[in-house]
């Protein structure tokens, strides 16, 4: 059985860009039912688990799924399965053999006809020489064009110039290709610098069908490529384009007219600072009308908790653990004051999802109990603010340097800062307890059996006293593990790794409860929601999953980014997901119909954190660019800009409380730096926002820079703040 | 194996030809065209290239900055190829170079290991150490606590920029702190348009650092030596000690005027180690303290009564030890701007040729040469060692004399015997028979 996977997988790998998202995306989630809906195998991984209880229509619909893709190698084998030979008649078969000759002659494998598409596309009888002469009358037009035309008229160029050197490659121009590529490639961008190295490498009509990101994006049947212009600019363009009788503009004509997307607004200009803040997309920028679906960014009521804070307080002075137990009687009236000001606040929120939205799963005792935990915490926190700094413990990974052979990758905090999780390149994960309480076990079946479940402490009495331990080594991964997650319950832990799966982990047994098979590539990121139960991944393979812990198959599949996602993180109302990539932008994806709801561009490099502000209204997200970008989700328009680092970005977070305060970020540079984020908002609160004009961008990043603390070469793995706002970092020495 | 082709300008970055055959022959196929050679190359450096673009990928993620041979596995796998087993060097590989033949090559060097040795080998390579986890404060309500374990609050670089411009830890201030700085400044500026206030950078020490000095102080020169050493500890690893400099030097050269006149022997021996832990700290910017700790340190070398009994007490253990810190502080802070070693050996050697100095300077003088080094030995020693002779001889020769200066005369022989038959050594030229009838004759 396993061979079939592999050869599934071998056999998708050409078309894997292309993968169909319809199939899963229209499966709604389903906490309650284990069993899942008949959602079709978008790999092979899928049919594996569900061997046991084949039944015939996902079986026709997974052999009819193959022969429309052409693999006929899986289908053979496929037929081999003992189990399936009993279950299909041969009439069935025969009728499938004969539909799937009926419409198998228009796909001759899907790379094939990939190739064919971009060479039909591109097919051009132009003399190739004229072609530097042509961008460089553009070139020549745009600069001589008036100052206010001329930024975004700029942002032509570099589609331009890569649909001018795809032609020049696919006609078999290879000498004028490369000189195009010396003569302008140097002149494009910084941000595009990346791709242009990645396309400069493609010099033979051969190289095109390999998977590179770049042609892909540009594979002109889709017209992908989005520019915006103000109508003003528009018009100014298109009267040089109608100036036929100018020599050396017939082939840019064509480029713009065919491949582009220009998108025309009405009002004013924008200036050259606005225009260069949402610059960089692999793709141009968002459409107009692609960031105008309504998002429900708010926070909804949570439902009362049905446990009396009193039992709580006895648990706590009676088991000793968790907090201290001083906080008995002052704590008590704060937070009942605190809930109810919190409930109002979230009845009159009206961009709140209804609660039922999508399904969220309930919370058991035992998180009850957290809940009102962490709101005695919360009512104890430290009110940061410019002038109260928050103080920073920092833990230091020793010998897990990077050249070394067990090199720490990711870390993570539990929600409650008692445990921490890293990820090793020697595919081990290791959790260590921050707290005085030490790691402990759950006791073998025979004596849980002794237990009495009707007790209260019944799950402390679960556990084994007896063996504890300052660490735990979790292994199964047979790669680097890129990124840990705790769940809100801190009972379990994801990881994802580069053998492309994703893997769950008991914390009470410490074992490996499931594998979740389903990307097919590296998959680099993974995260929790905050209510639990579900989670998303981000993958190499260009997509973003959404995951019930209770079923092996995506609950959802996000396809859109046209690179590798690099970060995912779930909004504070597990509605939304955020994904960033390496095409340099953000997207918001709606958990409940799999839409992709905001497309943000203006990043000039790869994302690789992502963080949303406390309120759900705002999204931060930094990455290989060294910035820090503020987006407002209500129009999916970039707000603020903060400078302050001098190397990647890998770590965010938002201080704990209603209103975030600060912001902390890390990277590779070995520095922690403190936003002040209160300023920053009401700075941009104070303008008001419509969602015809985008807003000035704020890039005063020494205002709201509140404080740099470096760490002695050390990398910043994971920043947390815990429920008090202490601050933890978590790094690796260098 | 890598082989690379320099030979086409421009080409960096390409698989050459040569290449092409180079590996065809390794693998017995010895008949490739240069046509074919030529596709060859052009396939696989493209080839080579996507790989590399994808393994980028990987060294991000695994937040490094260099692509490493892991990354290039997995790239590699991603593809659907077989990695290239056995590549596991984790730092760079070291290719070297080899030319012959009108060929130019770049290989991998590999030992051969010999099993046997390894297995019959006594001692067992150590186990590598197992990940572990360690917590400091880095930073406590804002304010990042000067530890071991934190960086200098202000490298090196920043004491010097600070040395030459006081100005400039005003400014940084202002960078730092933009939004109470500007408050601050909105304040001031009703005061700022009449008088015109004259930038300073403070050095006010805060509470903690007031007690540190305290302690370090107390125990540097107290009697425990357990915390004596402690306190030196502290003074050579902290690395926050910039704000004390100039209290810490000033202490050191005040305690070493008091107690040369009342010949403590002891509390200079602390004084002068208290010098030594700052001169080992890495941390601190000396030069702008030179000023103060070259004369205190020549002090211990040249004063001509250190103790109160000369003759038995051994003061000439001081006296070498401050010679090899004025050395040290030769060579680490000579520059040919402020000259210090020019100065310090001048001073010295014309000492030296004063008739009336006593014994005990006279030593100290030596030692401080001889401490410098052979060239200085050479011109400076050798040259006077006809006269050095004859001062000591007579304390050897009459019998009236101080005891403490004939035990100088016999230490500053010493001396002599043990450092220059090194330097003769290195400079044959000099009479060695001469120098050495000399040197016997005493």
């Amino acid at each position: 059985m396993s061979d079939l996977g592999e050869d599934i997988l071998s056999d998708l790998q050409p078309t894997r860009p292309h993968q169909p998202s319809d199939d899963t995306s229209s499966a709604a989630p389903d906490p309650q039912s284990t069993t899942g809906s008949a959602v079709v195998a978008t790999d092979g991984v899928t049919l594996e688990q569900s061997s046991v209880a084949f039944d015939k229509h996902t079986v026709l619909a997974v052999l009819q799924f193959l022969q429309r893709n052409d693999l006929q190698k899986t289908v053979t084998q496929l037929r081999k399965e003992p189990k399936l030979v009993s279950l299909l008649s041969d009439e069935e078969v025969r009728q499938l053999e004969a539909n799937s000759h009926e419409s198998g002659g228009a796909s001759n494998g899907a790379n094939e006809s990939h190739l064919n598409d971009v060479l039909k596309t591109y097919k051009s009888d132009e003399n190739p020489d004229i072609y530097e002469d042509n961008y460089n009358t553009l070139r020549k037009f745009i600069e001589s064009s008036l100052d206010s035309y001329r930024h975004e008229l700029l942002r032509l160029l570099y589609p331009v110039f890569v649909h001018m050197y795809l032609e020049l490659v696919v006609n078999g121009h290879e000498e004028r290709a490369k000189q195009l590529m010396a003569k302008f490639g140097p002149q494009q961008e910084f941000y595009y610098e990346e791709d242009v190295k990645k396309l400069s490498v493609v010099t033979k009509t051969e190289h095109l069908c390999a998977n590179n990101d770049i042609i892909d994006s540009f594979r002109t049947q889709h017209k992908l490529y989005t520019l915006r212009l103000s109508r003003d600019s528009y018009n100014y363009l298109k009267r040089f384009l109608q100036e036929k009788s100018k020599p050396n503009t017939q082939i840019f004509q064509n480029i713009i007219h065919e491949y582009l997307i220009l998108d025309v607004y009405e009002g004013l200009t924008r200036t050259k600072g606005q225009v260069e803040a949402v610059a960089g997309g692999m793709l141009g920028e968002a459409k107009r009308d692609a960031n105008k679906t309504k998002v429900f960014y708010g926070l909804f009521k949570e439902p009362e908790l049905k446990i009396d804070i009193t039992d709580i307080e006895l648990d706590e002075t009676a088991g000793g653990e968790g907090g201290d137990g001083t906080a008995a009687e002052k704590p008590k009236k704060k937070s009942k004051k605190k809930d109810s000001s919190q409930a109002k606040k979230a009845r009159t929120d009206p961009n709140a999802p209804p609660f039922t939205r999508i399904p969220l799963p309930e919370l058991r005792d035992a998180e009850q109990k957290d809940r009102v935990r962490a709101r005695n915490d919360s009512s104890k926190a430290l009110k940061l603010g410019p002038e109260v700094l928050p103080s920073i413990c920092f833990y230091t990974l020793l010998n897990a340097q990077q050249n070394h052979e067990m090199a720490a990758l990711c870390a993570d905090v539990s929600e409650d800062s008692t445990l921490l999780a890293a990820g090793f390149s020697d595919s081990l994960v290791r959790v260590w307890s921050l707290s005085a309480n030490r790691l402990k076990t759950m006791k073998p079946v025979s004596e849980l059996e002794l237990i009495d479940k009707e007790v209260d402490d019944v799950l402390y009495r679960m556990m084994d006293d007896k063996s504890t331990f300052d660490s735990k080594v979790l292994a199964a991964h047979s790669g680097p593990v890129y990124a840990v997650s705790f769940s809100p319950s801190r009972d379990l832990l994801l990881s994802c790794s580069e053998d492309s799966t994703i893997r769950l982990w008991s914390l009470l047994t410490w074992t490996n409860v499931c594998c979740y098979k389903g990307h097919c590539f590296p998959v680099w990121d993974v995260k929790f929601s905050p209510h639990g139960y579900y989670f998303a991944s981000a993958s190499h393979d260009r997509t973003a999953r959404l995951w019930a812990t209770d079923q092996y198959n995506p609950l959802r599949l996000f396809a859109g980014h046209i690179s590798d996602v690099d970060c995912v993180q779930f909004h504070p109302n597990s509605n939304y997901i955020a994904t960033g990539s390496t095409d340099r932008s953000v997207r918001l994806w709606d958990v409940l119909n799999g839409q992709c709801v905001r497309y943000m561009t203006g990043h000039k490099g790869t994302v690789f954190a992502l963080a949303f502000e406390n309120s759900g209204r705002y999204l931060v997200s930094g990455g290989a660019d060294k910035r820090i970008l503020f987006w407002d989700l209500m129009f999916g328009y970039l707000v603020a800009e903060l400078c302050g680092h001098y190397d990647p970005i890998y770590s965010l977070s938002f201080s704990r409380g209603l209103e975030g305060t600060m912001l902390a970020s890390g990277g590779t540079d070995d520095c922690i730096v403190l936003w002040d984020v209160l300023s920053l908002l009401e700075e941009i609160e104070a303008e008001d926002v419509s969602a015809n004009q985008s807003p000035a961008v704020k890039n005063n990043s020494e205002q709201f820079l509140l404080g740099s603390y470096r760490t002695k070469s050390t990398y910043i793995l994971s920043t947390h703040f815990t429920r008090r706002n202490l601050l933890l970092g978590i790094g690796i020495f260098h | 194996m890598a082989a690379k082709d320099k030979s086409t300008p421009g080409a960096v970055g390409h698989f050459g030809v040569d290449s092409i055959k180079v590996i065809g022959d390794q693998l017995a196929i010895s008949n490739i065209t240069d046509d074919a050679s030529r596709l060859l190359a052009e396939d696989v450096t493209y080839r080579v290239k996507c790989i590399l673009q994808d393994s980028l990928k990987f060294a991000m993620h695994s937040k490094r900055r260099t692509v490493n041979t892991s990354d290039i596995d997995f790239a590699l796998k991603n593809k659907n190829i077989e990695p290239l087993f056995g590549f596991c060097n984790s730092d760079h590989s070291p290719f070297r170079f080899a030319s012959g033949g009108g060929r130019e090559l770049y290989f991998n060097e590999e030992k051969e290991i010999d099993l046997s040795e390894v297995l019959t080998a006594s001692t067992t390579p150590k186990l590598p150490q197992d990940v572990a986890l360690k917590v400091h404060w880095l930073s406590i309500d804002g304010i990042q606590p000067s530890i071991p374990e934190n960086p200098p609050p202000l490298s090196r670089d920043q004491q010097r920029e600070e040395s030459v411009d006081p100005a400039m830890a005003l400014k940084k201030a202002s960078q730092l702190k933009p939004n109470q700085q500007q408050k601050l400044q909105q304040k001031k500026k009703k005061q700022m348009e009449m008088v015109r206030v004259k930038q300073f950078a403070t050095h006010e020490l805060s509470v903690e650092q007031q007690l540190y000095y305290k302690e370090i102080t107390e125990a540097c020169v107290g009697s425990d030596e357990g915390r004596r050493s402690e306190a030196l500890q502290s003074l050579t690893y902290d690395p926050g000690l910039h704000q004390m400099l100039p209290r810490l030097c000033t202490f050191i050269s005040e305690g070493v005027k008091v107690n040369v006149v009342q010949n403590n022997l002891a509390l200079l021996i602390y004084l002068m180690r208290m010098v030594k832990a700052l001169l080992d700290n890495h941390n601190l910017y000396l030069e702008k303290y030179l000023h103060e700790l070259i004369p205190t340190v020549l002090t211990c070398i040249v004063s001509k009564q250190l103790c109160n009994r000369p003759d038995v007490d051994n003061h000439w253990t001081l006296r070498d030890f401050a010679s090899r810190l004025l050395s040290q502080i030769c060579k680490n802070f000579n520059t040919t701007t402020n000259n210090v070693q020019t100065r310090v050996t001048q001073l010295l050697s014309q000492s030296l040729d004063k008739d009336r100095l006593p014994m005990a300077s006279y030593y100290g003088a030596v030692s401080g040469l001889c401490e410098l080094g052979t060239e200085v030995q050479r011109t400076f020693l050798l040259k006077r060692l006809k006269a050095i002779g004859e001062r000591i001889r007579v304390y050897f020769e009459t019998s009236n004399l101080s005891t403490a200066d004939k035990s100088a005369a016999e230490h500053i022989k010493q001396l002599l015997l043990k450092v220059l038959p090194q330097c003769l050594k290195v400079s044959p030229t000099l009479n060695v028979h001469n120098v050495m009838t000399i040197l016997n004759s005493n």
